[in-house]
């Protein structure tokens, strides 16, 4: 999907299974991410109105998560690991080379929204040391081939979608 | 519930469970520093000053959000206590510029007087200021967030007291900040500017546009704001014998508590105007023949109006004088003013400007009601159970009532609004009944209200023991009612019958409070409308009871004042009439003076008489008929047909321009007095500042005219005029004992039972295909009523608002006048009397078929739209005309 283009209908589709409930804000929040990849800002004031909300208020849970984001995001996020046990493993390097791979700094989306690039505080697969994840995937014990591997993986499927 | 017992610094306590440590510590006269708390809002916790320690267990606590529990030893200053407030302060500081001495909060800033009070000074911390963007765009507040505390109090203010959710944190932790949605700029936000973040913010983070004066202001002198009908207190801060600055009041108990509107808190700036008239001024004839008002004193200027109307009295008798008063003057002088009028010039010859408005609709609910409607608390209508407004937006009129409502709402009231237009109130949580076809249904909220009430009476979900004690000859009523079908009423309402069983089951045995719109008689239906809501009001038994009745936000602020000081053709001082022998002859008792058989004129009829020659001189004090009356120039051609005028006032207006003697006058803030607010809460005030130049008081004018006339009574003294007042006007018997008294209207379940309005099927008028669109001229929040003060507040003038006429989406499409770039083209709106030119934009809360017409812009020539004689009793509606546009 074209992050540009706001879908309307979409988000009223997901917005009428929560009308009315404030509670269900979050689990709303994450529908939206879920089927737009992102939070569209044009989507704040229609779910604001449904929840009986201030628009202004649904503005400051969705900044408050780092889970939640109102820029668009590429198809492919990318976490790199830039805890203890994945630094003394060397993540630093293999950040440098992502950075390096992909004409990315943290936080930046590609210009095509095909790859975003963060970094995070602990993925909790220390073992695995140094590692990252792409959408849902883990990739652990990298190395600079692996790496290498990994990004032409994804480069290609992008290539084909 | 059993009280719990415990200690604060060794004394012994026993409070209610619930209640917090801070709560108890203040009761108990202990002193905790606080910077997020207020006592209007919610527990917070978010600064951590108010830090306690429980000597049993060693906890530090945030005083505000913890409740108290047996036995706890409260310490509020131990050692651990003054150590760690300390560090709080300490960390704040080392993120708070040094911006001290330039800083406009200057010595009022919390921050800064609680560092002073723990002794911290030099933080010895490493300097971590918070830049964030500076914002001074608007005219109204300048927001310096690098000076934030977090405290939250904005953002609790504008969700928990104005409900309008302008703002809210935004990011997290050193990010964090209140924003708006989209980080807009407040001007573009919802940001209605009401100034009750400023008010409340505890350092220079948030403060008040402020071109003359920054820093702490000499004094601070509370008084009642002079625009709307709310009353609310203010305290103003004054330098050099100029307001500089409004807040609210500290004070408890005040109508608004710690809020305001973006009148109140600064549209006062028009204070200092330069149109302010400083001097009296005498029309004279100079050395080439050219008439010209030119300066004079005093003495002269109150000879030559006392000369020249005691003249035209001798001549063409006591008929040929008009008087306008003002319901934005205080009682004492309204008081006077009439006073003037019928003893010593001798005619009923006397109205004001809001008689055809707020006031006649306060008289007719008064009358159909008995005067229960009289004493309406604004915090009765935040504790009802259920609301109805009535073709109100509150938000833009009386915005202090507005908020009571929202509250109301949050507190779990039923609201129902019935309004075409999608109001702010209609989008916060109302149930809003609205016509669904597209144009609006002429005689809808009439129709609607009788189907509510036919609904309820259809499943027997009424007061019955109200009906059968208080309604006059209930049954017959209720026949004709039981025999309308509810389904009917819904489909001439063009609203669907499901919403409207929907609303009646809202309110179904419920006490209602009606907020009706202050203006409803001067629309079309209005009186059958009120007539509707009353009857609903009585056989729900919402007359007479708590948290339930009729609310007119009105929208001047001594409207109510003015009707029961007698400021009326027809009535007497205490709502006595002039018809009715005895009542004239009460009056003339406690005066000791002839009152004047016949009815005086309303304004109507003082300009058609004005037109015809039968009235030859006016004296008008504290209104600007040429704004705010339709077809000025049809006024200003009968004006000039006087051979006399006087006008007293603040402000050199249009009408001044035509007077033979300008006298004057001190504003609300510069003057003593009393005004009668819509609750009917009798509020007084002294003068905060002297009246500029030469000017003084109103009542000071007419007491040293009523002396040049030879009146024998000598009005030295607010005080004198009190005391007269406390007597003719047995409802002001408290007037002036407290600051704030209630009226005391008689109790009306002595004054026999209350008959129903018969409810008659309406002819609606037909639309004039040369004039397809309906447009209403009404309020928007920058300019109260016709505008001749807030035109003169430099901020409402800069901040942009020209008042665009505004119109549905599908209309403006249709004209082709949306290009999609949120460009405004102007038009000219026509109207069978009139035309005039505007830029238009496109506002989706207006129904399609309607434009809206702000009033108070551009010298109020909305006006120009419509024909004088609709002000000709009964009035058929001026508030809105049928118009066509042209793209220009």
């Amino acid at each position: 999907m074209d992050p540009t283009q706001f879908d309307r209908e979409k988000l009223d589709e997901i917005i009428k299974n929560y009308q009315d409930k404030k509670w269900g804000l979050i689990p709303l929040l994450q529908d939206v991410q879920e089927v737009f990849g992102f939070i569209p800002p044009e989507s704040i004031e229609p779910i604001a109105d449904a929840l009986q909300m201030y628009p202004s208020q649904v503005q400051g849970v969705i900044t408050f998560y780092s889970g939640f984001s109102l820029k668009p995001k590429g198809r492919c996020v990318l976490k790199v690991c830039r805890g203890t046990a994945c630094h003394v493993k060397g993540s630093r390097s293999i950040l440098r080379m992502i950075k390096k791979d992909l004409k990315l700094e943290e936080g930046e989306t590609s210009p095509d929204y095909q790859f975003t690039l963060e970094t995070v505080a602990c993925l909790g697969a220390c073992f695995l040391a140094p590692t990252m994840m792409v959408n849902r995937d883990y990739f652990g014990k990298l190395n600079p081939t692996k790496v290498t591997s990994v990004l032409g993986e994804y480069r290609k499927e992008s290539k084909e979608a | 519930m059993k009280n719990i017992a415990f200690s604060i610094n060794g004394k012994n306590i026993s409070t209610l469970p619930g209640t917090s440590i801070l709560e108890a510590a203040i009761k108990n006269g202990f002193r905790i520093p606080t910077l997020c708390s207020h006592a209007d809002l919610a527990p917070y916790g978010a600064c951590r000053i108010c830090l306690v320690e429980d000597e049993n267990t060693g906890r530090l606590m945030a005083s505000c959000v913890t409740p108290v529990a047996p036995d706890m030893k409260i310490n509020t200053d131990s050692p651990r206590v003054t150590a760690n407030r300390k560090n709080i302060v300490r960390l704040m500081i080392a993120e708070h510029p040094e911006s001290c001495i330039v800083c406009n909060k200057g010595n009022r800033c919390e921050l800064r007087m609680i560092a002073a009070q723990l002794g911290v000074a030099e933080t010895r911390l490493y300097r971590m200021p918070n830049y964030k963007p500076f914002e001074t765009m608007n005219p109204f507040i300048t927001r310096d967030l690098s000076k934030c505390i977090l405290c939250g109090k904005c953002i609790r203010a504008d969700h928990e007291l104005v409900g309008v959710g302008a703002i809210d944190y935004s990011d997290r932790g050193f990010a964090s900040r209140p924003v708006t949605l989209h980080e807009k700029p407040l001007e573009q936000s919802r940001c209605t500017f009401c100034g009750t973040c400023v008010s409340m913010c505890p350092t220079g983070a948030l403060s008040t546009q402020n071109t003359i004066f920054t820093g702490t202001p000499e004094m601070e002198k509370t008084t009642i704001c002079g625009f709307c009908g709310a009353g609310c207190s203010l305290s103003m801060g004054v330098s050099g014998n100029r307001v500089v600055e409004v807040n609210p009041s500290p004070d408890t108990g005040t109508v608004n508590g710690a809020t305001l509107c973006v009148r109140g808190h600064f549209a006062h700036d028009f204070l200092l105007s330069p149109d302010r008239l400083i001097h009296p001024m005498i029309r004279r004839t100079d050395e080439q023949g050219m008439e010209a008002l030119q300066p004079a004193g005093f003495d002269d200027a109150l000879s030559s109006a006392a000369g020249h109307l005691a003249d035209i009295k001798r001549r063409y008798g006591p008929e040929s004088i008009g008087f306008i008063g003002s319901a934005k003057c205080t009682n004492e002088e309204n008081y006077l003013f009439q006073k003037i009028a019928r003893v010593i010039f001798g005619t009923n010859n006397i109205t004001s400007l809001g008689s055809t408005g707020s006031q006649a609709l306060l008289r007719k609910a008064a009358e159909r009601t008995m005067g229960d409607c009289r004493v309406s608390p604004l915090s009765d209508l935040e504790n009802a159970e259920a609301i109805v407004t009535v073709l109100t937006d509150p938000d833009h009129t009386v915005p202090v009532a507005g908020y009571h409502i929202k509250r109301a709402v949050k507190k779990g009231a039923q609201l129902v609004v019935i309004d075409p237009h999608r109001s702010d109130l209609a989008a916060f949580g109302g149930f809003w009944l609205h016509p669904e076809n597209s144009g609006s249904s002429k005689a809808f909220a009439f129709n609607a209200v009788n189907a509510i009430t036919a609904h309820l009476i259809a499943d027997d979900a009424m007061d019955h023991d109200f009906v059968k004690s208080r309604i006059e000859d209930p049954l017959g009523w209720m026949d004709a009612m039981a025999d309308t079908d509810p389904e009917a009423l819904a489909g001439k309402a063009q609203v669907s019958p499901q919403k409207i069983k929907t609303a009646a089951l809202l309110l179904q045995n419920k006490k209602i409070a009606f907020v009706i719109a202050a203006d409803l008689l001067e629309t079309r239906h209005g009186k059958e409308t009120l007539d509707a809501a009353i009857n609903l009001a009585l056989i729900t038994g919402s007359i007479g009871t708590k948290n339930a009745g009729i609310f007119i936000p009105s929208i001047e602020n001594n409207t109510a004042g003015a009707l029961d000081m007698g400021c009326a053709p027809d009535l007497l001082p205490g709502g006595r009439s002039i018809a009715d022998p005895q009542d004239r002859q009460a009056v003339e008792d406690m005066w000791g003076a002839k009152i004047p058989e016949t009815e005086g004129k309303d304004i109507h009829g003082l300009i058609e008489a004005a037109e015809v020659g039968t009235l030859k001189a006016l004296y008008i004090m504290g209104e600007n008929p040429l704004r705010a009356l339709p077809d000025p120039e049809r006024v200003r051609t009968a004006l000039k047909n006087l051979d006399f005028i006087v006008v007293q006032d603040i402000i050199k207006n249009q009408t001044a321009e035509l007077a033979h003697v300008v006298l004057p006058a001190g504003a609300f803030a510069e003057k003593q007095g009393s005004f009668t607010n819509m609750e009917g809460r009798i509020q007084s005030f002294t003068a905060v500042v002297p009246p500029p130049g030469e000017a003084l008081p109103d009542w000071t004018i007419l007491a040293m005219l009523a002396r040049k006339t030879g009146y024998p009574e000598q009005y030295t003294t607010i005080e004198k005029i009190r005391q007269e007042i406390r007597r003719v006007v047995p409802m002001y018997g408290a007037l002036g004992s407290h600051r704030q008294v209630w009226i005391k209207p008689a109790d009306s379940r002595n004054s026999g039972k209350i008959p129903l309005a018969p409810i008659d099927d309406l002819k609606v008028d037909d639309t004039d295909e040369k004039y397809p669109l309906s447009a209403h001229i009404m309020n928007r929040r920058w300019h109260l009523g016709s505008g001749t003060r807030t035109s003169r507040s430099a901020r409402i003038s800069a901040s942009g608002n020209i008042g665009e006429v505004e119109m549905a989406p599908g209309d403006a499409k249709a004209m082709g006048l949306t290009d999609g770039n949120g460009n405004k083209p102007m038009i000219r709106i026509f109207s069978p009397f009139g035309g005039i030119e505007r830029s238009v934009a496109v506002n989706r809360a207006v129904p399609e078929g309607s434009v809206f017409i702000p009033q108070g812009f551009s010298g109020n020539d909305a006006m120009h739209l419509v024909d004088f004689n609709a002000l000709k009793p009964p009035g058929s509606g001026w508030r809105i005309v049928p118009v066509r546009i042209e793209k220009i």
